[in-house]
Parts: C-alpha cells; structure tokens; sequence
C-alpha cells in the first residue's frame, strides 16, 4: 500500500505547483483580461528563487520571497501596456512576452545559465511545503472572489462600460489581478526551483502556457473549482490510462475537444449552474 | 440648490457637429426630459456626461464637482448613474448580484481585507446583501433574486436597471430611452418608479423619443435637434411650438 501511495506523490506535487500556476492564469482571466503571460511569470520566479540559492547560498525562504516579488513586479509593469490592448490583441502581446522572457533567458548564460539551464539548486521544497502553498493559494483566491472584489471582477469581465458607470475603475482592478497572477506564479515558479534540482529555459515557454490555460479552461473559469479540478483532470486521467502514456497528448487533445464542444464553460462551472438551476426549479414547483 | 449643469455644451467628430453649444439644467427633485428625433444628438449627450466621448468645449457640473474631463467611473463616484439605452444587465448573475454591484461606491473594507477574507469584508457582503433585498422589495423583484438575470422579462430587466442605478445612491440620474419597446402597462410602472426617485430629491434626467411618456412626466423640457437646443419650457408649451412640430415630422409643409 506504502508503495502504491509513493508512486503517486510525484504526480500530487506537479498538481500542487500547476494548480497554483492555474490560479494565477485564472485570475487574469477573471477580470477579464487575455492574458498567457503566467508561464513567464513562474519563469522569473524560479530563476530569481534558482540563482540566489545557487550563487549567493542564500536561505530558500528569502529566494521564493523574491521569486514572488519579482513576479508581481513583472506583472505590474506589463500591466501598464496591456491596459490598452484588449482580447486576442493581450495574448498576442503575453505571448510575445514570454517569448522575450525566453531569449533574454538565453542570451544570458553568465546568470541563468543559458539554454543548459540552472543546476544544482538544493532541495528545499517537499510534499507537504507545496501543498500547503496550493492550499494558501486556493484560500486567497476564494475570499477574493466572494467579497468586494470578486464583484468588480465579475462587472469588469461581463461589461466594462456598466463596471465604469457604477464607479468601479476598470484600470485599478486590472491592474490588481495583474499582480496576484505574477505573485501567485513568480510563487510557484520559485517553489518549483526548489523542489526539483534544475530548471532550464523552455519550462517556461509555449507548452507550459498552454498546460495551464487547458486547465482553466477544462475546468472552468467562473468558480475557483474550475482550476483546481482542471489540473486534476488534465494530470491524473492520463497517468490512469498509462497503456495509453506514449499518446498522452492525444487524449489531453480529445479531451480539451470533447469539454469546449459540449461544456463550454468547463467541467466545474457546467456542474455548478446546473445544480443552481435545480434548485430554483425545486423551489418553483414547491412555491406553485 | 444643487443641480446637473451642461455648460455650452460642445462636440464635433472632425467636421461634423454633434453638439453645439447645449446648456441644460437638472435641479435636484426634477424629472427634466431631454428629447429630439432621431440623430439629434441625444447619445452623443449622454456619452458626453458619462464620459464615454471627450468633451470638445464646455463643462459639465454635478452640484460643485466638475466631471467635464473625469473619467467614466469618477463621474460615478461624483453623484452621477445611468441606465443605458439598451438594458445592460450582467446577465450570467444572479438579479441579487446585479444589484449588490451596484453598492460598490459605498464598499469601505480594505483592499487588504477583501484579498484575505477577514471577519470585516466578510460583514460587508452580509450587509449589502441585506440592502440590495430592500432596493429589490422596494423595485417588487424580491421573487427573482436569485434567478440569473439574463433570464428575465425585458420589462423586468428594465426595473433591475433602474435598481441598480438607484443602489449608487445617486444625486443624479441619466435614463437613456428607459421605456423604448415597453407597452404601456410596463411603462406606467416605470413613470411611478421615476416620480418615486425624484421624490426622494434626486435629479433625474429623461433622454427619450417617446413624446407623450415625456409630456406626462417631466417638468421641463429641452428639445434637441442636430446637435442644437430649438426648444425648451413646460411640456405643454414646447410640444406646441411650430420648431419643435416640424423637427419632428419633416419640413415646413408638413
């Protein structure tokens, strides 16, 4: 049994970090922002987290303190050009972002270690530090989303015109997101770091970006579940199919096809309305 | 006494004029109509006032505060809500939230609390929630709180509207074409909500092509047509105006 529950951790510990990452895009999306740029985000975080443990030994909680802060700082600074771009024309300009991220990675090999990667980042992070992280993370993301601020998200994302008509301030909110998305992922990319020994540019490019954006949009976008049980979809269903493992991204694909066709708002937010819209209508008969 | 107050009011797209000129005055308490055909000018109005078009020449005041220049969700905070021509509901929640979002200005708790779920955010939303049942009484919508508001009645969508805009708390209120594909009966339950506003000392502004719905519940009226003021005084007096007639229907020989 031990043994079953130990082959099985590896996988609990990439859905902690990916469900963070799957917030951070979450959140952008929430208000109603376009943007991928989460994959570079976790990207500066790790590499911050990564060189100050490697280069100047310093203690791993100050190294994921600063992978956050610089996450957020990136964050912040992009937001101020996104502000004036809207929809497809964001994630041109994020992916373009993580693109740069990538190159600037690259080129910099005295830092960074170029396209070799960073090696030998002592292990710091376990198990239990990231769930505990995921959990936080869930927490922070939920209580957001039911107080003050979820609403103007939700107003800002349905119709910026009436957001502004009721006095909320599209540019503050967006902004806001902005950095709990790069917070949130410069947090992960750095708890990656250390959990897993080396890290090297192209974990950060196009296929993480679009691992992360198939859960939010697997699971939904609406609800803080939709994430969490995106990436727990999206990771457990093709390890259970492990005769099928060489072709899991086939069933990643037919999956990501059968869910946007038939649920377009994801697996959670399509459960949710439809157990809401049960229970009017009981309530309906029962007044009637 | 405070009032809504367009000052040579000024707006041209490149060459053409939208508006030229325009001086209105909403006084608090007062159902002030703002009518004209079609392409008179009328949106490019209450874009003006709102802040969705910059502002060519001229001011505008709300009491002290001038909005001439503030941008959209300032002019808000000034004392200042709308409706929009076309019932702009956020259709995917629920009437309660449609309401409660309305609330937002007078929200106090930290951004800090909010982010955290702390015990005082937490009472915030317990105590909005309370308040947008009573605007929802006040409005007879309380059966529909929590059906999404997309699904309603147009009529209805129309009364969500109206209580938003009223959940601001107001000193002011712009209804662009409130009553534009009601029957009467929806209507007249409209005008009782309207009268109930301005009752209550708030200024309300009547942008609408319906003549008679105007007639019967403003004040005053102004009459705008290409972008100019050809008219303004009681109802009365200015639908009988030959200006006003032939603005309306075409022509001199009409």
């Amino acid at each position: 049994m031990n043994s079953f529950v130990a082959g099985y951790i590896p996988l609990f510990d990439l859905y902690c970090l990916h469900v963070g990452l799957a917030l951070s895009q979450y959140i952008v999306l929430r208000v109603g922002v376009f943007s991928l740029a989460t994959a570079a985000f976790a990207g500066i975080g790790a590499y911050t987290a990564g060189i100050l443990a490697v280069d100047l030994g310093m203690h791993p909680v100050i190294g994921v303190i600063a992978g956050t802060a610089t996450g957020m700082a990136a964050a912040i600074f992009l937001s101020i050009p996104l502000a004036r771009l809207r929809g497809v024309y964001q994630a041109i300009a994020t992916v373009a972002f993580i693109q740069i991220c990538l190159s600037l990675n690259i080129y910099s090999e005295n830092l960074t270690g170029g396209a070799m990667g960073l090696n030998n980042i002592p292990k710091t992070v376990g198990t239990l530090t990231l769930f505990i992280f995921a959990a936080l993370a869930t927490y922070l993301i939920w209580s957001l989303e039911k107080g003050r601020i979820g609403r103007a998200f939700n107003t800002i994302r349905q119709d910026e015109a009436v957001a502004a008509s009721l006095g909320i301030s599209i540019r503050k909110h967006q902004m806001l997101a902005f950095a709990i998305s790069g917070a949130l992922a410069g947090l992960f990319g750095g708890l990656e770091a250390y959990h897993s020994y080396a890290i090297d540019p192209k974990q950060f490019g196009f296929h993480l970006l679009i691992t992360i954006l198939s859960y939010v949009i697997f699971g939904g976008r609406n609800s803080v579940i939709g994430p969490l049980v995106g990436a727990a979809f999206l990771i457990i269903l093709p390890e259970l199919a492990r005769p099928l493992a060489e072709n899991r991204m086939v069933i990643y694909g037919i999956m990501l096809i059968l869910v946007i066709n038939y649920m377009p708002k994801g697996v959670a937010d399509t459960a949710i309305d439809a157990l809401k819209a049960r229970k009017l209508k009981a309530r309906g008969a029962a007044s009637s | 006494m405070t009032a809504l107050q367009l000052t040579n009011l000024s707006k041209s797209f490149g060459g053409v004029i939208a508006s030229e000129a325009v001086n209105i005055e909403v006084p608090a308490g007062k159902i002030i109509g703002l009518i004209g055909p079609n392409g008179a000018g009328k949106t490019t109005i209450v874009n003006l006032i709102t802040g969705m078009l910059p502002v060519s020449g001229g001011t505008i005041h709300v009491g002290e505060t001038d909005i001439t220049h503030a941008p959209a969700h300032e002019i808000c905070r000034a004392g200042l809500a709308r409706t929009f021509q076309n019932t702009r509901l956020l259709s995917e929640a629920s009437v309660l939230d449609n309401v409660m979002i309305g609330l937002h200005r007078h929200e106090t708790s930290s951004t800090f609390a909010a982010l955290l779920g702390l015990p005082s955010a937490g009472r915030e939303t317990q105590e909005l929630r309370t308040q947008s049942m009573e605007l929802l009484d006040r409005f007879g919508l309380t059966e529909f709180a929590d059906y999404p508001a997309g699904g309603l009645s147009y009529g209805h969508q129309r009364k969500v509207e109206m209580a938003r805009a009223v959940a601001t708390d107001p000193d002011f209120i712009l209804l662009d074409e409130p009553i534009a594909g009601m029957n009467d009966v929806e209507s007249d339950a409209l005008a009782d909500i309207f009268r109930g506003v301005a009752k209550d000392g708030k200024g309300v502004l009547l942008i609408e092509h319906n003549v008679r719905f105007v007639a019967k519940l403003c004040s005053y009226v102004y009459v705008l047509d290409s972008g100019r003021l050809i008219s303004e005084g009681a109802p009365d007096h200015v639908l009988n105006e030959p200006l006003v007639i032939s603005a309306y229907l075409g022509g001199d020989d009409a």
